[in-house]
């Protein structure tokens, strides 16, 4: 078994009455990119905070490391970079002089911090103060403070958050490399699906304060699923073609709809409606996206049954999650 | 220990490119020019009595400003750029934190109290006073006295900056205690346990028949008093700190 680097038991924090982190297990395996995945104010941003001691919960238990956080903070922190939200910086200073005032504290060599500046990319501007930086170089700059102490684990909160998708890519390709190099466990947050899908290696999703799914990334995109949508000129007489070729699809739409099918009966069956004379107008991919992926999740009830009922609505493309449609 | 100069040092940082030593200059400034337009006599006692004229503006209006700016001031950074969350994510006592916050509060006050003397004995050369005959038996426990009698209203107004996350708002606070000082003062009652009061106490007790109100109280029986307040004050502000959300 994988020694887990974070793990919370029953975690809950209540405000006002509702509660924002509703007994949430968190388990994080070590060497792992772990995507914290939910709408906004899922209660990622609170169980972050618990996570770092910076608000306490209400109940539970929160180990990292294998030590309680509560007993061990200090300790614990030593091991952890973090970035919450949007950044933190000192704008009258640049970012040496920021980076300075962390390291004092973590008492590293002071060439950390021409390493890490090197990491995120900010050597050029380091000299500069702060207050004229982009949203993207302060999060850069955010993520040179978190990995200034040499962490075993990083915490990000939304680290894409606000940024252009070039700023997104450049985050993006940083935080893939944490692991392969220098052995970190990411625990990274985000409400876009999309971007969990290209960085993680194992996710979580929360909604309501809830966890509603943990396990690793194949096993959410074999969740997730994606559907095949074939377009035809006769689809009801495709139906009895597909039949024939053991599959079994439903019609939506006038299009014949396939779930679970692989890359060579997809060519099988569509080889089989030419010679049936079928006029194909398109065969396209269509992935779910977060927020039918949520839907599917949460009117299920709980994790353990999410797969139970797959059954999408139209499959139309929704603002969350970015699905993209792959013609074929 | 270790951990707390740490905190310390890094403190430092995010004042060096700060204005804040410009702000502890205005104080001696203005009160050298009080010093110099005043019309004390070049006499015996003359010292005293320059001390006594220059001490009123310090000790009344600015030493429970500067008290109020500077806690308010060491707050700034964290509050405006979102640092709170980033400095008690490092590994550092919260406590550790607070307390060095509140060392760098009093060492600029002793700067600034520092910095007093110096403009009494520039305004006293101007005026052709004898370095020799400087009563330091007087000076020396007024100015120690004074920059003790800062620390409770330091850590009360350091307990109030860490609670708003505005910067006006504890200067504000500040301000409108400070100005009903005069009348407080003069409350043997109530005057010794105002906090923006003690400064101007202790500094400015004459001695024998000068003194009314508050000010013909004993120095021991105030510097408790003010020592009792100042536990009081640091004690809330750490209990509310370590507990603080963030």
């Amino acid at each position: 078994m994988t020694e887990m680097m974070i793990e919370t038991r029953n975690l809950t924090k209540k405000y006002r009455g509702t509660r924002a982190v509703d007994a949430l297990n968190l388990a994080i395996p070590q060497g792992e990119i772990y995507g914290f995945l939910g709408p906004n104010g899922a209660g990622k941003t609170t169980t972050i905070r618990m996570l770092l001691g910076l608000i306490k919960p209400d109940s539970g238990l929160v180990q990292i490391f294998g030590q309680d956080l509560k007993r061990e903070r200090i300790k614990i922190l030593r091991r952890v970079g973090s970035l919450v939200e949007y950044p933190s910086y000192y704008g009258h200073l640049n970012a040496v002089e920021n980076l300075e005032t962390i390291r004092r504290i973590l008492n590293v060599p002071k060439n950390r911090i021409d390493e890490v500046l090197h990491t995120v990319g900010l050597t050029k501007d380091a000299k500069r103060s702060v207050k004229g930086y982009s949203l993207g170089m302060k999060q850069r700059l955010g993520i040179a403070s978190a990995l200034l102490g040499g962490p075993e684990l990083l915490i990000l909160d939304e680290p894409t958050n606000g940024l252009d998708p070039s700023g997104i890519l450049e985050i993006r390709e940083l935080i893939k490399k944490m692991p392969q190099e220098q052995g970190i466990t990411v625990l990274v947050s985000s409400h876009l699906l999309s971007e969990i899908e290209q960085m993680a290696s194992s996710v979580g999703i929360v909604n309501q304060g809830k966890m509603i799914f943990q396990d690793s990334m194949p096993n959410l995109q074999r969740k997730a699923g994606s559907e095949i949508h074939i377009a035809l000129s006769d689809p009801e007489a495709g139906m009895i073609t597909a039949r024939e070729q053991g599959c079994f699809p439903r019609l939506d739409q006038g299009k014949m709809v396939f779930k679970g099918i692989d890359n060579g009966q997809i060519a099988r069956l569509v080889s089989a409606l030419v010679d049936a004379r079928h006029s194909i107008y398109r065969v396209e991919e269509r992935r779910k996206s977060l927020e039918d992926l949520f839907l599917t999740m949460t009117g299920s009830g709980s994790a353990d049954t999410a797969d139970a009922d797959f059954r999408s609505g139209s499959g139309a493309p929704r603002a969350a999650g970015l699905p993209r449609e792959a013609a074929q | 220990m270790a951990i707390w100069i740490s905190a310390l040092r890094s403190e430092r940082i995010k004042l060096g490119r700060s204005q804040i030593i410009l702000l502890a200059v205005i104080d001696p400034i203005l009160c050298a020019v009080v010093g110099l337009m005043a019309n004390v006599s070049n006499e015996e006692g003359s010292w005293t009595g320059l001390f006594m004229v220059m001490t009123l503006l310090h000790a009344l209006l600015f030493m429970p400003m500067m008290a109020g700016i500077f806690s308010a001031f060491v707050c700034r950074y964290e509050h405006a750029g979102g640092g709170w969350k980033q400095i008690l994510s490092l590994p550092v006592s919260r406590s550790a934190l607070y307390l060095s916050k509140l060392l760098v509060v009093a060492g600029t006050l002793a700067f600034n109290q520092l910095l007093f003397l110096i403009v009494v004995l520039g305004a006293g050369l101007c005026k052709g006073f004898d370095l020799s005959l400087i009563p330091w038996e007087v000076f020396a426990p007024k100015l120690v006295g004074g920059f003790v009698a800062c620390l409770p209203l330091a850590a009360l107004q350091l307990f109030v900056s860490t609670v708003w996350s505005s910067f006006a708002a504890p200067l504000v606070l500040n301000m409108v205690f400070t100005v009903p000082n005069i009348l407080v003062a003069n409350s043997v009652t109530y005057g010794p346990y105002y906090p923006w009061a003690q400064p101007m106490l202790v500094m400015m007790q004459a001695g024998g028949e000068y003194d009314f109100g508050a000010f013909g109280l004993p120095i021991e029986s105030l510097m408790i008093t003010v020592g009792g307040s100042f536990l009081v004050f640091l004690a809330a502000g750490l209990v509310y700190f370590n507990r603080k959300p963030v």
